[in-house]
């Protein structure tokens, strides 16, 4: 919440423009939004009406939503000079609710990627460690709130690339209930996977974001028709007696000891404040990568053939006829994963493989869902490291085989196949980067993970800390 | 996955890969193809697939023009157009 | 060699909503180009459809009127290829679980009734305009079309030849247009068809392969193509060769079909189920709303004029035929009353100049108002029929009422005994010759007077007044 007595809008948002100029070796962000940021900074100033929560706050948007005049390029050269007729509706929401767009954060490459080293304009920096990834997609927005040029950012989420980034720089990061946040404008990578998410320093910023973000939208037809929650109202509940259940078939002994003992740790401090651990199953879960990785994929393939170059984007110049336009105009578009995925996708619904990739992980899918409900019945959330690793250097992972960075999702994945809402908290440093801890929460319980990880900020100082950004 | 199945699936993409680079794209779909495959030892006999997280079904709407027509701006973003059409190279049916 | 022909339909029928299926653009035929366009019919980033329930009421309603299975809940699916007026990249149709299943079309055949099956029809959307030839080297896109509601009907492979495809689509276009579900223009392309053709041997068992002539848009060209198409199977199968399977387009200006380039690759649409939207429910409310409402079929018309009107069952069953006609009916029906003489014209005169201009009632210049005008002075005998048919053509070319123009030609018939006595005296005195020789047994004459009459007074004499009084002036 900004203080409007003892900084004003206008003083904020320049401050954060030169904050972003400062740091912009970390390359979090493709667009600025100098021009309409700062005049908008200005009439909230001169508005006599009383101010909202977010009102005059600068937030970096991922640049995956549509935002009207504002170039939006998905850190694709294929969307390199595309500028959006319209806005997101999660965008415009939050900037109804006074917010400031500061400016389009990178990202990877349509959001296919778990550490920003796709993107067309090149890879965001990790502010704890210069030459490390930010983790990914949503790596742009996680490093700007982590330089502290930013206190609130957008991110999406289809397999962990909310959580994952916020866990690899030491923030707080939100995925919320699918359906919970409109998708309409938020440009569509898996359609059933995607959500838009806040990422923030706090679990109660997470919660002032989701606020304003969530709703029902007519023009989602996959939206909620559900009462947003106030989820701020039982941020403070104490957690004793709370039940937070650990997935038995994720065995943890084959992480780092570190990455094990942060986990310990944190599971201590949650039975220090009066909560219950319990064992729980979820048999179908190790098939959760897999799983994902014929669905989003096979989704995206058919998402992305509008990037034809015919109406908007990049054309190839030079092209014999029709058939030429769009081979030359997306190949010379794409990056190497989004042809990768594009063409994995392509070949699980083609004829005679459809039943055997798609239609097959759909129906694992309906299992790790089953599983969940029925583990839900005996607990209130569960809790796994947000990832297998922490931050890493620039390609040394994925290089050889993609599967080595399709497995950085392990943890995150199944909640996006479910559809749960989940959050990942910092919980502590392992050989001095930040590690992350991931609360799964049960259909529409966003409350539920909000309150669990504000108590463990509350009792807890992993949130504060702040890379010193020295090489930056 | 074999020379003539990946040349299918790019055109059906309408995606060429590199001369140079096309080896290494082949075995990397065939790693990933290999992982999506281990799915097959999973029974889900009796299982309905599950397209979306939602067990909800779609709004409709009624039959009422609400335009956001924006024809000059659409036709800005193209790389060919004239003030009318979208311009792609001539198609011969 | 006797050879028999198997032909199934493929009936594309653009429903008559306001807006898209899944955008609320209008569909308003004739915009200037890419002006009914959203966000959502450009097919940008970002967007998401949006199910129009009108589009599936009209949908529902079909298939009630052909006795078909509704499927409640339906399911969209995409339909992945790429083409440049197809701006997604995708199509949203329905595969596996269209709304309608199944259903019957009965149609005229050569000596009779024959019943046609429907395999299924289903909702998609339609794709836009490709303009080849007015940009030199490019081809010109315009997206107004793209998002328009379709009706996809597909019939079962059991229509025999080319005159009972043209019965097939003429129910199809009587059907659609009656349930209020299309427009049935055909020249604005609300109703076009593709056509299976294949040929075999008498008796045989197996159908041969099958070639499809696409986006047919008239009648007249499906008869021809299609005939067309048997005469070109027929002569490659007896040189011994084979058919190839493939899609074929009709060129009317050369009268051949002949194969499309832009589906040589074949295609692998690769269905799945559209994620974007959720199954579409319609609720029993729904349905019994839509049974409620059902508009009379032709028919329940054809019944309720004999009764109401008290035409004759012929008479009923053509008016009845055509929407537009019956609709036309039933409105000058409340200006006149007269309506024997009414359907006289609108089954004579009317149609006759329909056909030869090949055009509905209501793309005439005729409107209610002036037809019901002309039958109301014939019927209280301010002019003649004859000459309501000089004054119907004035009508069909200027649209002018017939007030003004028997006003403006003084076209009046003379009903004046007194008048009519007088020129009947001055023809007698005229033509002694002739008189003389009728009064003597030339009884044929007696039109010859007539005629004369109806010279000296322009066709203006009320004839039944001239024959009274000629005869009786002429008593031998």
């Amino acid at each position: 919440m900004l203080d409007h007595k003892s900084i004003s809008s206008s003083e904020l948002i320049q401050e954060t423009f030169r904050l972003a100029k400062q740091y912009q070796d970390l390359n979090c962000f493709v667009t600025m939004n100098e021009d309409r940021g700062i005049k908008k900074a200005h009439s909230i100033d001169q508005a006599d009406s009383s101010h909202s929560q977010l009102s005059g706050i600068p937030m970096a948007q991922k640049d995956l939503f549509c935002t009207e005049g504002l170039r939006t390029t998905c850190s694709s050269k294929i969307l390199s000079n595309f500028i959006p007729p319209y806005t997101a509706t999660a965008v415009q929401k939050l900037e109804e609710a006074g917010s400031i767009i500061v400016g389009k954060t990178n990202m990877d490459e349509f959001a296919m990627g778990s550490s920003n080293e796709t993107s067309y304009f090149g890879n965001v920096h990790n502010p704890w460690r210069k030459g490390y990834v930010p983790g990914g997609s949503s790596g742009g927005s996680a490093a700007a709130v982590a330089a502290g040029i930013v206190s609130a950012a957008t991110g999406t989420d289809t397999g962990g690339s909310i959580r994952q980034p916020a866990a690899h720089c030491g923030i707080t990061g939100l995925k919320p209930t699918y359906g919970r946040v409109s998708r309409w404008g938020m440009i569509a990578f898996a359609s059933s996977l995607d959500q838009a998410g806040p990422l923030a320093r706090t679990a109660e910023d997470c919660a002032i974001l989701l606020n304003a973000m969530s709703g029902h939208d007519l023009k989602d037809t996959t939206s909620l028709d559900v009462e947003t929650p106030d989820f701020l109202a039982s941020i403070n509940q104490p957690v004793k007696g709370l039940k937070i259940g650990i997935i038995k078939e994720f065995d943890l002994g084959d992480l780092d000891s570190e990455v094990q003992a942060r986990f310990e740790e944190s599971k201590n401090l949650y039975e220090k404040l009066g909560a219950e651990f319990i064992e729980i199953s979820l048999p179908n879960i190790s098939a959760s990568v897999p799983t994902y990785y014929s669905i989003a994929p096979a989704e995206c393939s058919s998402n992305l053939s509008r990037f034809d170059g015919v109406r908007f984007g990049h054309r190839a110049d030079n092209t014999e006829d029709l058939n030429d336009l769009y081979i030359k105009s997306r190949s010379e578009g794409f990056g190497e994963e989004v042809k990768r995925r594009i063409l994995i996708g392509t070949y699980a619904l083609s004829a005679g493989y459809y039943d055997a990739y798609y239609k097959k992980a759909q129906q694992v899918r309906r299992l790790i869902k089953n599983d969940f409900e029925e583990a839900f019945n005996s607990v209130d959330l569960m809790m796994t490291p947000t990832s297998p690793n922490t931050a890493f250097a620039f390609g040394s992972k994925g290089a050889q085989n993609p599967i080595e960075l399709y497995l950085e999702d392990l943890f995150t994945i199944s909640s996006n196949l479910a559809g749960l809402p989940a959050i990942s908290i910092p919980h502590g440093m392992v050989h001095s980067l930040p590690s992350g801890l991931q609360l799964i929460g049960n259909f529409l319980q966003e409350d539920k993970i909000l309150n669990a990880a504000h108590i463990f900020q509350q009792n807890s100082e992993f949130h504060l800390a702040k890379p010193s950004m020295e090489d930056f | 996955m074999d020379q003539e199945t990946v040349r299918t699936i790019c055109y059906l993409a309408r995606l060429e890969i590199d001369k140079e680079k096309s080896e290494k794209i082949e075995n990397d779909l065939e790693t990933i193809i290999q992982l999506i495959g281990g799915l097959q030892a999973i029974d889900t006999s009796e299982v309905e697939p599950l397209y979306s997280p939602l067990e909800k079904t779609a709004l409709k709407h009624e039959d009422i023009e609400a335009s956001d027509n924006q024809k000059e701006k659409f036709l800005k973003n193209a790389a060919a157009s004239n003030k009318d059409y979208f311009l792609v190279p001539r198609v011969v049916e | 060699m006797t050879w028999e022909t198997v032909i199934g339909l493929e009936t594309h029928v653009q429903l008559s909503t306001k807006t898209k299926l899944f955008s609320r653009a209008s569909t308003t035929f004739g915009k200037s180009p890419n002006t009914n366009v959203n966000l959502i019919d450009c097919g940008l980033p970002g967007v998401l459809p949006s199910v129009n329930k009108e589009a599936f009421y009209k949908a529902i309603r079909f298939g009630m009127a052909v006795g078909a299975q509704i499927n409640q809940t339906s399911i969209f699916d995409r339909k992945n290829y790429f083409y440049a007026d197809l701006p997604k990249g995708y199509q949203i149709t329905q595969m596996d679980l269209p709304i309608v299943l199944g259903g019957t079309i009965d149609i005229e055949a050569g000596d009779g009734i024959k019943t046609v099956n429907i395999t299924r029809a289903h909702l998609e959307e339609d794709a836009g305009k490709s303009i080849h030839d007015e940009f030199d080297g490019y081809s010109a896109i315009d997206l107004n079309r793209a998002g328009t509601p379709l009706l996809e009907i597909v019939s079962e492979p059991e229509i025999s030849n080319a005159k009972e495809a043209v019965a097939y689509m003429k129910a199809m276009h009587q059907l659609v247009t009656y349930l209020d579900v299309s427009d049935g223009n055909m020249a604005q392309g609300s109703l076009r068809c593709d056509a299976n053709v294949s040929i075999r041997k008498n008796g045989d068992k197996e159908l041969g392969t099958r070639t499809e002539i696409k986006n047919i848009n008239s009648f007249k060209f499906v008869e021809k193509a299609i005939n067309f198409e048997i005469k070109r199977q027929i002569k490659v199968l007896e040189s011994g060769e084979k058919v190839t399977q493939e899609t074929r387009l009709y060129d009317s200006v050369k009268d051949e079909t002949r194969p499309m380039r832009s589906k040589e690759f074949a295609n692998d649409y690769r269905y799945f189920p559209e994620p974007d939207l959720l199954p579409v429910v319609i609720s029993d409310e729904e349905m019994q709303k839509i049974k409620d409402e059902f508009p009379e079929l032709p028919n329940e018309k054809e019944i309720r004029y004999q009764k109401q009107f008290k035409l004759s069952a012929y008479d009923a069953q053509i008016i009845a035929s055509s929407k537009s006609m019956a609709d036309f009916f039933e409105s000058a029906a409340k200006q006149t009353k007269n309506y024997t003489l009414l359907s006289n014209w609108l089954i004579g005169e009317v149609s006759a100049y329909l056909n030869k201009e090949l055009i509905e009632i209501n793309e005439s210049k005729l409107n209610v108002d002036n037809v019901a005008m002309l039958i109301n002075r014939i019927d209280d005998q301010t002019i003649s029929g004859k000459i309501g048919k000089t004054i119907f053509e004035e009508m069909c070319i200027n649209g002018t009422s017939p007030d003004e123009i028997i006003e403006s030609q003084g076209l009046k018939q003379i009903s004046d005994d007194g008048a009519i006595e007088e020129i009947i005296d001055t023809v007698i005195k005229d033509n002694s010759p002739q008189v003389k020789a009728y009064l003597e047994g030339k009884d044929k004459l007696f039109g010859f007077f007539v005629g004369q009459v109806m010279k000296l007074t322009q066709g203006k004499a009320n004839p039944t007044a001239v024959n009274t009084i000629l005869k009786e002036k002429l008593k031998k």
